[in-house]
């Protein structure tokens, strides 16, 4: 009996949705599952990662928990390092649920440890020499994944013009881009990033919204390829994916009200291109969060005026919550572009 | 099984039975491209030329003993014992006559035209007519590699190694004129002896996107997508089988606004392809006229899906 049926490639591909006559998004369930599924068919078929071994990544956010359905369904064991404040303990129960050891380490600064997680990382695989990391941070399979979203849009859209996303560890948008630009030179990159990430040259310091930017640089960061970089406040994520479910009833998480924002806005100030972007998650894990009004309340200084369009910035500094500041990239390296004094 | 007999007994025909296949000018795309099960296949989609054609005769007889001519078409000769055990008839014999237009050893793909033409005309002297997939597995098993010329204009993406079709696009390939012409008109190409390129994993992912442009292309029937995919496609085999001269192709369809570049990958061939719509007598010759002035022979107009009388040539 011969299926042409794969759960998690169904579950890996987005929906398409229209945010604007000339703006088309990727609306995810799981976003993760795309480099996550094939990091672990390259190391599988390479023989690199053998049948019940051990792997191990440090995340707390949805890599993770796309990992842990893998793992699960394929028969690994699964060790994923986290810090306190990043994880919730119903994200922990699923996690643990699908048989995911998780180890929350504390982070007395605010902003991950990821240098912390590394080192427990690291320690793992010392006493292990058989453990698989999926290194989603470096890994080339994880930027090179994303061919099949680079795919669906031009099945779906034929020429592109621009590209919008958000960034994290570099893979989605830097992956997506690099295919599309090679088919299209002309393709223009908009990077969605948040303030105090220092992804692109802000100084570090406790971010807001979760699951976007980065306290650390992965190598899978692509400075060169990012026409602008875009930081929405967490304030302004919220409304915008209020507004993306209240007037469109597409349900996701704040990182894609971000990349929404940014993407209807281009598309508004270049009527004549067509925009792609990228949402990666559901909005079902924020919930009891960014979906809820008692909890939305006890935020200093929300309620707060939704922002309309960003304002471009000079010089690189990181704002408040409710603000959102663009920057004219140009395609530069990141020590090509004058960065701010670290303050944190 | 696909194949229609009428007749129970094999006809002996005292008249020649013929059959005929096209040529084609190389490929749209090739590389490696996933099967629905996430294996990985050598793939292309070809560019069919309905103005090159092989023609295959035969008769054929008791004998036991089937010849062809000219002699050195063997891979013919193979394909039409194929053609006639598939049929139920590998005893019989006879005569099989090649007469074809299309240049030998240049990425015409004259040798599979030749093979499917005599599959054909082995189907039609015995009353029966092959499936372009059957005529497809019986050009594989004669010659190794084959390509999709037996769907004739039908886009698809097709495995030449096996002979199976990893994708039906739905439909021809759009319209666009093709403009083909030589690099290097004494380098002939044994297509067999070439070593298969090996793709890099990013090529690999790469080639997902062309496979998306050109089904695209071929749904919207848009000329423009086919010519980004397939410029990209002769991009990545310049790393791998480089062809002298593709810089100066680059340069020519850049300064004449062609939609694309289009190569026989492992031939000498080149095409730039023009919008059907906008290639006026003029710019056409303009281009001829640059191609001449850089030294490129054998040049040719080859309109694609275009109908007749509303191309000016």
């Amino acid at each position: 009996m011969s299926f042409d049926v794969d759960y998690f490639r169904a579950l890996e591909t987005p929906r398409l949705a229209r945010l604007g006559p000339n703006v088309v998004a990727a609306a995810f369930p799981l976003m993760k599952l795309m480099p996550a599924r094939f990091i672990l068919d390259q190391a599988e078929k390479s023989g690199e990662l053998k049948a019940g071994a051990h792997i191990v990544e440090t995340t707390s956010g949805t890599f993770g928990m796309a990992v842990a359905l893998l793992a699960a369904a394929r028969g690994f064991h699964l060790t994923l390092v986290t810090a306190a404040t990043l994880i919730d303990q119903a994200y922990q129960e699923r996690l643990e649920r699908l048989g995911a050891k998780v180890v929350a380490l504390a982070d007395e600064q605010g902003d991950g440890n990821q240098t912390g997680r590394l080192a427990h990382l690291r320690a793992v695989m010392e006493n292990e020499p058989d453990t698989f990391w999926t290194r989603q941070y470096d890994s080339p399979g994880n930027w090179q994944s994303y061919a099949r979203l680079a795919e669906l849009f031009v099945r779906s859209m034929g020429q592109v013009d621009w590209l919008v996303g958000c960034i994290g560890t570099g893979g989605s948008l830097c992956g997506t881009g690099t295919f599309l630009r090679q088919v299209y030179p002309h393709l223009k990159i908009a990077a969605v990033d948040t303030h105090r990430s220092v992804l692109f040259g802000q100084p570090l310091g406790k971010r807001m919204l979760r699951g976007l930017g980065n306290s650390v640089l992965p190598a899978n960061v692509r400075h060169h390829l990012v026409d602008e970089v875009h930081w929405v406040g967490a304030y302004a994520a919220y409304h915008s994916v209020h507004s993306l479910f209240r007037n469109q009833g597409i349900f996701m998480g704040p990182t894609s009200g971000a990349a929404a924002l940014v993407g209807k806005w281009i598309g508004r100030t270049n009527p004549d291109s067509v925009v792609a972007v990228i949402m990666p998650d559901e909005g079902h894990r924020h919930a009891n969060t960014v979906y809820d009004d008692k909890w939305l309340a006890t935020l200093p200084g929300w309620p707060c005026t939704p922002v309309r369009e960003p304002e471009t910035l000079v010089a690189i500094e990181p704002r408040d919550e409710w603000e959102w500041t663009r920057f004219e990239w140009s395609r530069r390296l990141l020590d090509e572009v004058p960065q701010p004094i670290a303050t944190s | 099984m696909p194949v229609v007999a009428n007749d129970p007994e094999p006809t002996m025909l005292a008249k020649p039975a013929k059959g005929c296949a096209f040529g084609h000018h190389g490929e749209l795309l090739q590389g490696v491209f996933e099967d629905d099960r996430g294996r990985l296949h050598r793939g292309l989609v070809t560019l069919p030329i309905d103005s090159l054609r092989s023609t295959a005769w035969i008769v054929l007889d008791g004998s036991g003993k089937l010849g062809v001519e000219p002699p050195s078409r063997e891979k013919a000769l193979r394909a039409a014992q194929l053609a006639l055990a598939h049929l139920g008839y590998p005893s019989l014999g006879g005569r099989l006559k090649i007469e074809s237009d299309i240049p030998v050893g240049h990425g015409y793909g004259s040798s599979t035209a030749d093979v499917v033409a005599s599959t054909r005309a082995v189907a039609a002297a015995l009353g029966a007519r092959f499936l372009p997939s059957t005529s497809s597995r019986l050009a594989v098993a004669a010659e190794v590699a084959s390509d999709a010329i037996a769907f004739e204009t039908e886009a698809l993406l097709f495995a030449q190694r096996e002979g199976v079709v990893l994708e039906h696009f739905g439909g021809s390939l759009p319209p666009f004129v093709l403009v083909g012409f030589k690099g290097d008109a004494t380098a002939g190409v044994d297509t067999l002896e070439l070593v298969p390129a090996r793709y890099s994993p990013e090529e690999i992912q790469l080639f997902r996107v062309l496979r998306g442009m050109v089904g695209r292309s071929v749904r919207y029937q848009d000329a423009h997508l086919l010519g980004q995919a397939a410029t990209m496609s002769a991009r990545i085999s310049q790393r791998h089988l480089p062809k002298p001269y593709f810089d100066v192709v680059v340069d020519i369809a850049a300064h004449h606004h062609a939609y694309g570049i289009q190569v026989a990958h492992s031939g000498s061939l080149f095409g730039l392809m023009l919008d059907a719509q906008s290639a006026s007598r003029e710019n056409i010759h303009t281009i001829i006229a640059a191609l001449e002035n850089r030294g490129f022979q054998d040049i040719g107009i080859f309109p694609i899906n275009v109908e007749e009388g509303t191309h000016v040539l």
